[in-house]
């Protein structure tokens, strides 16, 4: 498969999960194409700058037939602004592996919540 | 109180993401399983959640040069075309329907994280 069409498929696809799951479409989109010619870096940058807007439209979708009222995701969204912050303050202190892999089991625990 | 809760965990979600640690569901697990929100609306508020982080990373990396224009020009329609049709497609199912396939979704990004390249020591 080309880098062209490889990059539209993994687009559509990390598109769906964002729209049907609500996210994610991050980890859809990077596995698929971490056999492409872009760096790491460029790799990860160019995955957010297409899961950024099929966020925007799958929550503008969101918004519009399912109700969801704003003043409900604003304490979420001010506690998102204050740890990005926070986070980006403490950057470099805390090594994100054991994190990582906790989250990891976490997301276990979840699939395995979800399928039962 | 509820508010402080919710609060509190979009800050620890907030501080993990900058520092690499969530891939967009951490806050939409915590939602569901912790505190108690509806599938939808978890999913609807932490698509919202993700956006202005992505939108100051993505100045950082447009400033930095490191976006692939070629790629984004291929991957961009298909991916804002597919969120569409998904969104629509989880808000008009029963989110019962969406529970199955988003358990196995899970499962899969867990076990990629595990064996992925960032996760192994030093």
């Amino acid at each position: 498969m080309g880098d062209d069409a490889r990059a539209r498929l993994s687009g559509a696809l990390a598109g769906l999960a964002n729209g049907i799951f609500g996210g994610g479409g991050g980890m859809v989109f990077l596995p698929l194409m971490s056999r492409s010619a872009l760096s790491g870096r460029q790799l990860f940058a160019t995955c957010v700058g297409v899961v950024f807007p099929a966020c925007a439209v799958s929550a503008g979708v969101y918004l519009l037939r399912a109700s969801i009222s704003p003043a409900e995701a604003l304490p979420y969204l001010l506690g998102g602004l204050s740890g990005g912050f926070l986070g980006g303050a403490l950057y470099g202190r805390v090594s994100p592996l054991w994190l990582r892999r906790l989250f990891a089991a976490f997301l276990l625990y979840g699939g395995v919540r979800y399928l039962l | 109180m509820r508010w402080a809760a919710a609060f509190l965990c979009g800050a620890a979600c907030g501080t993990l993401s900058a520092w690499g640690v969530g891939g967009g569901t951490l806050l939409l697990l915590v939602m569901t399983l912790l505190l108690g929100v509806d599938q939808r609306t978890a999913q609807g508020i932490n698509l919202l959640f993700f956006l202005p982080t992505a939108a100051s990373a993505l100045l950082c990396h447009r400033r930095g040069g490191y976006l692939d224009r070629r790629t984004l020009r291929c991957a961009v329609p298909a991916a804002v075309l597919a969120a569409a049709g998904g969104a629509w497609l989880a808000t008009a199912v029963d989110p019962a329907l969406l529970r199955r396939p988003f358990g196995i979704y899970l499962l899969l990004s867990g076990l990629l994280l595990l064996r992925g390249p960032g996760n192994r020591g030093s």
